[in-house]
């Protein structure tokens, strides 16, 4: 019996045994089976499943350029670059929230309960803790050895000269965009290219050497550019034009200083300005705006000289001309009169016209376009002396973000007073213009008239510091003819002697010309303010020939006096004895 | 008087000896191939813990060689537990049931006592001092031991078949258990590991048909139970249904094994070149190993693996089938079905087929205390292939199984 028993226990225990082991056997074949599925059929769906997590495509930033301008006879950057250091989390694989932000608070500052809130998020694998680490911030991130914490590097721009030509300048956001100024104008060449890395990487981003799939692509860096800026005379300018906003109790003020001899711009500065390495705290976007491009205002009586230049190109008035002046013209029903002190009808000549700044007689003149009437003629040769020859409505192609074109009344009749508009076209009302288009057009007038392409890019500098400066581009030649060009300089000498300039200039030694301008402001639903006017003035400064053409704007100066006379003309003299004493200019050879 | 009290003690001794002793035969050479699988299988598990060393202490901030020292320090406890466990005779294990389920039930006190590492929460790892171990792999190995000896008692007592005798007390255990460990513990794998053990243990000793369906049924219910209460579980029953959709979430861990086993392909990436092992795949040492050798050896790889695993197992199987004796042949039934069903689970997690457990790979799982009760496990089936008929019975004739093979043996020789 017992016997029997451990027989059969045995037996039965055998088979049950194999029935198990079967079983067993079974599970295994199923196991093989899925295995040929996942790892040979599913095969590319899970290669590409693989590298979606685990190739990583890096941008590797080109740096940008550095930007540089001219100090004295060498060059200095005023634009450079800091790197930084972005730190972000990846909340997959940061396990202990808590303890991590408590870690990072003595690094980086800020508050744990921000990070814990940010390192819980669940629905993101990036998340930005922190900006603008140091170097020595982000080593001792790295020292922490936390998984999922990463920094990313980044370039920040830095200006040397702090605020110095902000908005010439303009900055970089965030994302390395320029933005404004010369970083918008000329982004492409400063970005670069960014180069491209794609690797397998490990969970942390951190490639791993030596795989097939990686790709490395270098990236082209950004070149440096060389501005015309003459940071000195920059530095003077923008002093000199923030005295003035604050004496004249002015909005705002743009100067421009240009050398007629190839277009380049010198120095140009607005007021106010700001703190490019704080732009971000900008809270009035207008700011960022280089008015002097941006900005076109009604530009007044710094029109007439090029009106006169205009006429007596067109040979239809001779400088020495004289003329009746009614001292009141009646154009399309609406009487076009001067000021006072102007006193009343008389004979004029072409001087007196500049010098007393006379509406009638810029308006004769445009008469004298149409054979001695404001008509089709007339205005189609004056709207073509404005903006083929003197580019004004249309922009010059300065390396300047926004550059507004400014308006220029089309010639066709409208039946809504074209006579009267173009007959104030003639004294700089009815048109709007920039600092830097009347800059150009003076420019063209007093070199003997050749437009040159306003500029403040002189060239690159290239890897090797070597200089490759662009050739000044000419826009247009015979913009006045020579004979023209020369006849305007004295008529506008005689402006500037006949004016009250304090100290007075050294007329045996420098030549120093100029007009002013007190321009109405037009109201936004039509008609002008009868309390608010712009001070303008233009003039030039050299010895034997015109070296720098100054252009002031002052926007609403409340300090009394006609605007132009009382708020732009001191300005103008004050930059023109400052490019004197500091010998800017040179002065006649006798 | 001495003397007297000396002989009854003697006796009483012998008695106790005659009652439980083991129907072995003489010993015999053991199985070497055994322990040539074993080496095989525990030399893929340091190569491979060994080639993602750099990987290891890129994603944990550790020296490359850190899981590869801890591993062979774990290798020499092994063989230490190993010599123990094949030297100590079996019928001294056959009695020492009750003092190692004290120590088990010890170690299991210690772990829910102890206070835990806020990594792990749940209480599943002693810890003393430098010295920490898994409290279920002790357990497994006492009941193991314990299920051996109380069944094969039943047997030779024919009340293997007895409700009250049998059942009730391995269904008390299967409760405790179910109620420490998956429970408590949170260890739903190791719970998996030890019912599947034994119930299997109870099948191969003669348990009727009915009784071992009853048992599963109940094992089933209480799953759904454990399951449904839950919600990591739920979680983690989710996760195992659809794991590509909640891949950065939940399935995080199985989507990364999917794709590890994946991108293995054919032959594999090669040795070292493993880039889930870079902190992709988390446990990439321990209970993802699996995944990791098949990203590295491809499918090719993987089914040499499984042929290994399957080997090893046939020569338990093997074993078991040739032993005369109840008690050794549950005791390698058991050691069988647990390393099969844990290998099984855990590789089944990694293609997929199965919701993750957390229980390592036996043999090439990095991790100490796994290794150690896995190698005391084989020096017992060591010490039993001893006493292994040269033949299995016929047991369609239905002779005497011991007395043929003796006979045999008695011929050859």
């Amino acid at each position: 019996m017992q016997n029997t028993n451990i027989v059969n226990s045995t037996a039965q225990a055998v088979k049950r045994v194999r029935l198990w082991y079967g079983l067993l056997l079974v599970v295994v074949a199923i196991f093989g089976v899925r295995l040929f599925y996942v790892q040979i059929i599913r095969y590319d769906h899970y290669k590409v499943a693989a590298l979606s997590d685990q190739l990583k495509q890096y941008e590797i930033p080109a740096s940008r350029g550095n930007i540089q301008a001219h100090n004295g006879a060498s060059t200095l950057p005023i634009v450079l670059n800091q790197q930084l250091f972005t730190l972000y989390g990846d909340p997959v694989y940061i396990k202990k929230p808590q303890e991590v932000a408590d870690k990072i608070v003595p690094i980086i500052g800020g508050n744990a309960a921000q990070y814990l809130k940010q390192l819980k998020q669940k629905d993101t694998r990036y998340v930005i803790l922190g900006k603008k680490l140091t170097n020595e911030q982000q080593k001792k991130i790295a020292a922490l050895k936390v998984p999922g914490l990463g920094t990313q590097a980044q370039n920040y721009r830095t200006y040397p000269q702090n605020s110095l030509a902000a908005q010439v300048l303009g900055f970089v956001n965030d994302e390395g965009a320029g933005k404004y100024g010369i970083e918008q104008a000329l982004n492409a060449e400063l970005k670069g290219k960014p180069g491209l890395l794609k690797a397998i990487t490990d969970v942390n981003g951190v490639p791993l050497a030596a795989s097939k799939d990686n790709i490395q692509q270098a990236p082209v860096e950004g070149k440096d550019v060389l501005l015309t800026l003459d940071l000195a005379m920059q530095q003077q300018t923008e002093s000199v034009l923030a005295d003035a906003v604050k004496s004249t109790r002015a909005s705002g003020a743009s100067a421009v200083i240009l050398d007629p001899r190839d277009g380049s711009i010198k120095a140009m500065a607005n007021v106010p300005t700001y703190d490019p390495s704080k732009y971000f705290n900008v809270e009035d976007g207008k700011l960022f705006g280089n008015a002097a491009v941006s900005e076109p205002i009604e530009i007044g009586s710094i029109m007439k000289p090029l009106t006169t230049a205009a006429a007596i190109d067109q040979g239809v008035i001779a400088p020495s001309t004289s003329y009746y002046d009614p001292a009141s013209w009646l154009v399309d029903g609406f009487r076009i009169t001067n000021i006072e002190e102007d006193g009343g009808a008389g004979t004029r000549n072409i001087a007196d016209v500049l010098n007393l700044s006379l509406n009638t007689g810029a308006t004769w003149e445009l008469m004298q376009m149409g054979s001695g009437k404001i008509n089709a003629k007339a205005r189609e040769a004056w709207h073509s002396y404005m903006v083929d020859h003197y580019y004004f409505g249309r922009t010059t192609g300065v390396e300047q973000g926004f550059e507004a074109e400014g308006y220029v009344p089309p010639p066709a009749d409208n039946d809504a007073g074209i006579n009267l508009t173009y007959a104030n076209t003639t004294f700089g009302q009815a048109m709007t213009a920039t600092p830097v288009q009347v800059a150009a057009a003076y420019a063209s007038m007093v070199n003997g008239g050749t437009m040159y392409k306003p500029h403040i890019l002189e060239g690159t500098i290239d890897g090797a510091g070597k200089k490759i400066v662009n050739k000044p581009k000419v826009l247009k030649q015979g913009v006045v003819s020579p004979k023209t060009s020369a006849a305007m300089l004295p008529l506008m000498q005689n402006v500037v002697a006949k004016h009250h300039f304090n100290p007075d200039f050294d007329y045996t030694a420098y030549t120093v010309g100029g007009k002013t301008g007190t321009a109405q402001i037009a109201k936004p639903g039509g008609g002008y303010y009868a309390d608010k006017f712009n001070g303008t003035y233009a003039g030039f400064v050299g010895g034997d020939e015109a070296q720098y053409v100054i252009v002031v704007f002052v926007d609403k100066p409340t300090n009394g006096g006609y605007a132009g006379t009382a708020a732009a003309q001191p300005v103008f003299g004050k930059l023109a004895h400052m490019l004197i004493n500091d010998s800017y200019v040179m002065p006649k050879k006798q | 008087m001495m003397r007297t009290e000396m002989r009854s003690t003697h006796r009483t001794q012998s008695r106790v000896a005659v009652s439980s002793a083991l129907t072995l035969g003489r010993k015999h050479r053991s199985d070497y191939w055994l322990l040539i699988l074993c080496a095989i299988l525990l030399s893929t598990g340091l190569i491979l813990v060994y080639a993602i060393g750099p990987a290891l202490s890129a994603a944990h901030h550790v020296s490359s060689g850190f899981y590869l020292h801890k591993q062979l320090i774990a290798i020499a406890l092994s063989l230490v537990a190993f010599l123990i466990t094949s030297q100590v005779p079996l019928q001294w294990w056959k009695q020492a049931y009750k003092p190692l389920l004290i120590a088990a039930g010890l170690a299991t006190l210690l772990a829910l006592v102890l206070p835990v590492n806020p990594d792990y929460p749940a209480h599943r790892w002693v810890r003393l001092g430098s010295f920490s171990f898994q409290s279920v792999e002790v357990l497994k190995f006492a009941v193991m031991v314990w299920l051996a000896g109380f069944l094969s008692q039943r047997i030779k007592e024919s009340s293997i078949t007895d409700t009250n005798q049998t059942l009730k007390p391995i269904l008390i255990a299967l409760g405790a258990i179910g109620f420490v460990v998956a429970g408590i513990q949170s260890d739903l794998g190791s719970t998996g590991v030890m019912v599947a053990m034994m119930t299997t243990m109870a099948f191969v000793a003669g348990l009727p048909m009915k009784r071992i369906l009853l048992i599963t049924a109940i094992i089933g219910a209480g799953l759904v139970l454990a399951i449904s209460a839950t919600p990591y579980r739920r979680a983690r029953l989710q996760t195992y249904l659809h794991p590509e959709a909640n891949c950065q979430t939940t399935g995080y861990q199985a989507c990364q094994a999917l794709i590890a086993v994946g991108t293995g392909g054919i032959v594999g990436l090669g040795l070292g070149s493993s880039v889930q092992a870079y902190g992709y795949l988390p446990e990439a040492a321990n209970d993802s190993i699996f995944a990791i050798y098949a990203e590295k050896f491809g499918f090719i790889g993987s089914i040499l693996l499984l042929a290994v695993f399957v080997a090893f197992f046939a020569r338990m199987k093997s074993i078991a089938e040739r032993l005369p004796d109840d008690f050794s042949r549950l005791l390698v039934i058991g050691v069988l079905s647990w390393l099969s069903v844990q290998s099984l689970i855990n590789i089944g997690a990694m293609i997929g087929l199965l919701p993750l457990k957390g229980i390592t790979l036996p043999f090439i799982s990095y991790g100490g205390t796994s290794v150690v009760f896995v190698a005391a496990a084989i020096g017992l089936v060591f010490q039993c292939s001893q006493y292994a008929a040269y033949s299995v019975p016929r047991i369609a004739e239905g002779r005497n199984f011991r007395d043929n093979t003796l006979r045999s043996r008695a011929e050859r020789a």
